[in-house]
């Protein structure tokens, strides 16, 4: 009834094993090739033409990549890709195939950014071609070194993911996590600040940071697919806590990297205050099932409590409480709303529970739109709030430790780390739980949850209470980082991105909410040069992320999603309704 | 004499111009395995729906120990009444081990609070129902697949799962519909030998099959359903040489019935 073996075709057309032997060495060569391609494809030059802008074009033209060591110059990105391509080629490395797949995929997706659009910009094919008397294949010769390697490595047959056991002493693989959760700072800081610090500063900053991603994505793919990553995680859960401690202390490492800036601060603020709303919103979709399009409202309701009791000129009430208790506050109200949205929800399940919240979110939007109760300044909303200070120091400002001067707005950074730690570990805890576990049972059938002796109407609005909650906390940290709250930052377009940060991130998981946040704000930062064609791409991208990978970026172990196909596994519906 | 365990009385159940119960009364004794046959459609499975409150009978009522029950699934099972679904019910996306914590969701007590901070109590009562979720499994024989996800589970074994997540609410009173349901003989077997074991742990069992040897060899007594109504009630012998019984069986003798049944199943 489940696992339907699929049978060994064993009536595929018989192949007689020299030709087998000679399709394999066949394949290997053209593993080998593809590798070789695309490091001389590195080496050649690009583009025809130089653009008088800055460094993109003129490290295209170059002979060689101007930065050698420079983690972002793409030809280097290149040359690794292909020389590790040969070298897995050639040596019996387990999950070869796999690994030279993904290496050509990255090999691909990388020349294919450049080389589309050196040729945009030069006005046509000749750019990476051949015109006005200079000749650039560069970028032919590595797409065609990609599309090598990942052909000659699916047909020399890919075989199963390979699973890695390796043990070491337990100070071993703390050194080991520590070495890797260095690195990851690095590589987030690195895809941070490729392409300079956005659009300004380096008209080629879009194309540059695609590349990079490309680039990565190859990488990381090709660890994936050796099984190194999944024997990392593995090693990572093997010492969870220290794990998390460390990721913590690099987060709060991140300002002293190159993307410790005022301006990266303050997206990382962003991102951050989105995280710890998407962690919320996933209590009640990744782990109850309910599908809420209004959620972005318990951010709004947040935002508000705290505008208006934060002293602001335009607030109706006008007086100031201290920052922590306006937290504490803006988080209750917000759960209180959460709790009242989620009684009349009890009754609708499904589409009509999307509904309900969707009309939730509009009300808000709308009420706060035109002031009622003169709590949201309507159109004028309520602008400065003043920051949050500790010690006399303002948080906004920037400081300085000794010969060490951080970026303005380091300390709301330091801050919304720390919110969103708590956060997850909120999330976490209740995951685990007695709760935790009547939520995803509701999820996966409400009425078997109900025959286990589950109510489930109060662990419903448990669930959006907590989930609204840790939005409200959110809301607050929002209100006095950006000092302006309105309603316009709380539109249904805001609940649909949460909701993409969910599902594109893994439902149901912490890193999945943090990490669909993240790209859901770095990407259209960093996509800016692209102007009128962003959303576009952003919506390709999360195309693309869905088709591949529907069950979410960093999925939960064991996720269903309304969204996988029904399978034969499902048992038939019986004859008689059962419930 | 102490109160019966569970008692049904009068209990009729209609959708909207359809009887589906027809006045159906029966006691269940302590110890007891009361089998419960009648060809398809005969309300059998909607009788159990009515026992654990999932439907409100539109007459009569259902007691365990001599208390009414409430129609209320959650907080039936809380009382004791726990049961399995014709059409398996688990949830899919959980592991076997979760899928009977989950069962053990009634005699817990965690509040939110505790959920959140996961303190030192909080700890003994997730270890405490990890070891009961882990001797149940070993109870039914899925030791083996703890950690698989259910739906991944072979169906056989998916039955024994929900059998195991039904035992964790601690029932008195446990309610099987068809737990032989697409299982082959030997898998057939080692559920009777498995609700044999039930019994002996002091749980009462009512069981569903169309399997009539499986019944008429397994139970104490053997309730006959046919069209809503409560035809027979008794002993095994005495429901096999009932006449009516053999007539609202198609009017075949016994053995015939079965390769009916059978017949018609597949
Ligand atoms: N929720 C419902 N609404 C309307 N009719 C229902 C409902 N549930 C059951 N019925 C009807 O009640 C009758 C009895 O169904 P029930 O499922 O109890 O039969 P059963 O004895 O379990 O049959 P089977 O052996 O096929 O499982 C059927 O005619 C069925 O269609
Ligand atoms: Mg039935």
């Amino acid at each position: 009834m489940t696992t339907v073996q699929s049978p060994v075709p064993a009536s595929a057309a018989p192949v007689s094993g020299r030709a087998r032997g000679a399709g394999a060495r066949g394949a290997a060569w053209l593993r080998v090739a593809g590798g070789l391609l695309a490091v001389l494809g590195a080496l050649l030059p690009w583009a025809t033409f130089v653009l008088n802008e800055g460094p993109y074009p003129e490290k295209a033209t170059l002979q060689f990549f101007v930065a050698p060591l420079g983690l972002t110059g793409f030809r280097l990105h290149l040359a690794l890709l292909g020389l590790a391509a040969i070298l897995v080629s050639v040596r019996a490395v387990r999950g070869r195939a796999r690994i030279v797949r993904a290496l050509g995929w990255g090999i691909v997706a990388t020349s294919l950014v450049n080389g589309l659009y050196i040729t945009v910009e030069g006005g046509g094919l000749g750019a990476i071609t051949a015109s006005g008397g200079s000749a650039a294949f560069g970028a032919v010769v590595a797409l065609i070194g990609g599309a090598f390697a990942a052909a000659g490595a699916v047909g020399g047959g890919i075989e199963p993911l390979p699973v890695r056991e390796w043990r070491m002493p337990w100070w071993a693989e703390w050194l080991l996590l520590l070495v890797l959760f260095g690195l990851l700072l690095l590589v987030v800081s690195a895809v941070l600040t490729s392409g300079g610090q956005g659009g300004v500063v380096n008209p080629y900053a879009g194309a540059v940071f695609l590349s990079f991603l490309a680039a990565a994505g190859g990488a990381f793919a090709a660890l994936h697919a050796s099984g190194l990553l999944t024997w990392l995680a593995a090693v990572a859960e093997r010492h969870r806590v220290f794990s998390i401690v460390v990721l913590l202390v690099m987060a709060l490492l991140l300002p002293l990297t190159g993307a410790g800036t005022e301006y990266w601060m303050t997206v990382a603020a962003n991102i951050g205050v989105y995280a710890a709303t998407a962690i919320g919103l996933n209590i009640v979709v990744g782990l109850a099932g309910l599908l809420d399009l209004g959620y972005v409202a318990f951010l709004g309701i947040g935002a508000f409590v705290a505008a208006n009791l934060s002293g602001a000129a335009a607030s109706e009430i006008g007086i100031r409480l201290p920052f922590p208790l306006v937290m504490i506050i803006s988080a209750v109200v917000a759960g209180l709303f959460g709790a009242v949205v989620g009684s009349p929800t009890l009754r609708v399940r499904g589409d009509y529970l999307a509904i309900v919240t969707l009309a939730f979110g509009e009300i808000f939007v709308r009420s706060a739109q035109n002031n009622i109760g003169g709590l949201t300044g309507g159109a004028n909303a309520i602008p400065n709030i003043p920051q949050v200070s500790a010690f006399g120091t303002a948080f906004n400002e920037s400081i300085a430790i000794g010969a060490v001067t951080l970026p303005a707005g380091v300390l709301y950074y330091v801050l919304i780390v720390l919110l969103v730690a708590v956060v997850m570990l909120v999330f976490g805890n209740l995951k685990n739980s007695r709760l935790g576990r009547a939520w995803i049972a509701i999820r996966e059938d409400e009425d078997a949850a109900r025959a286990m002796g589950i109510r489930t109407g109060p662990i419903k609005i448990l669930a959006f209470l907590i989930g609204a909650t840790l939005a409200g906390l959110a809301g607050a940290f929002f209100a006095h980082k950006t000092a302006v709250v309105a309603y316009d930052s709380f539109r249904f377009l805001e609940s649909v991105t949460l909701l993409a940060a969910v599902i594109l991130g893994g439902m149901g998981t912490i890193p999945g909410a943090v990490f669909g946040a993240s790209i859901l704000f770095v990407l259209p930062e960093k996509l800016r040069e692209f102007a009128d064609y962003r959303l576009l791409l952003f919506g390709l991208a999360l195309v693309v992320i869905m088709r591949f990978r529907p069950q979410g970026i960093i999925p939960d172990r064991h996720r269903r999603t309304e969204l996988a196909p029904v399978t034969a596994q499902d048992p038939p519906p019986a004859k008689g309704a059962e419930a | 004499m102490t109160a019966p365990i569970l008692e049904a009385a009068g209990v009729t159940m209609v959708f909207g111009g359809l009887t589906a119960l027809k006045d159906v009364s029966f006691t269940l004794r302590d110890g007891e395995i009361i089998g419960l046959i009648g060809p398809n459609g005969a309300g059998k499975t909607t009788l159990f729906n009515c026992l654990t409150g999932l439907y409100a009978p539109s007459r009569g009522a259902v007691a365990l120990r001599g208390t009414r029950l409430a129609c209320d699934p959650a907080r039936v099972t809380a009382a004791g009444v726990a049961r399995t679904f014709q059409n398996i019910r688990l949830f899919p996306g959980m592991t076997a081990t979760e899928n009977v914590l989950v069962g053990r969701h009634v005699r817990m007590t965690q509040g939110p609070l505790s959920s959140l901070l996961h303190g030192p109590r909080f700890r003994r009562s997730e270890a405490e129902a990890a070891e009961r979720a882990e001797k149940l499994l070993a109870f039914v024989g899925l030791t083996r697949f703890a950690d698989e996800l259910a739906r991944n589970l072979p169906y056989g074994d998916q039955r024994r799962l929900e059998i195991a997540r039904a035992l964790a609410t601690e029932p008195s009173v446990l309610l099987l519909d068809e737990p032989t349901a697409g299982m082959n003989a030997q898998e057939t077997q080692s559920t009777r030998q498995l609700i044999l074991a039930i019994r002996d742990l002091g749980v009462s069992v009512v069981v569903i099959e169309h399997d009539t040897k499986f019944i008429f060899t397994l139970c104490d007594r053997v309730l006959v359903l046919v069209q809503g109504e409560l035809l027979v009630a008794g002993t095994p012998d005495e429901v096999r040489g009932d006449p009516r019984v053999v007539e609202a069986y198609l009017g075949a003798p016994p053995e015939e019935i079965e390769a009916q049944i059978h017949r018609s199943e597949v």
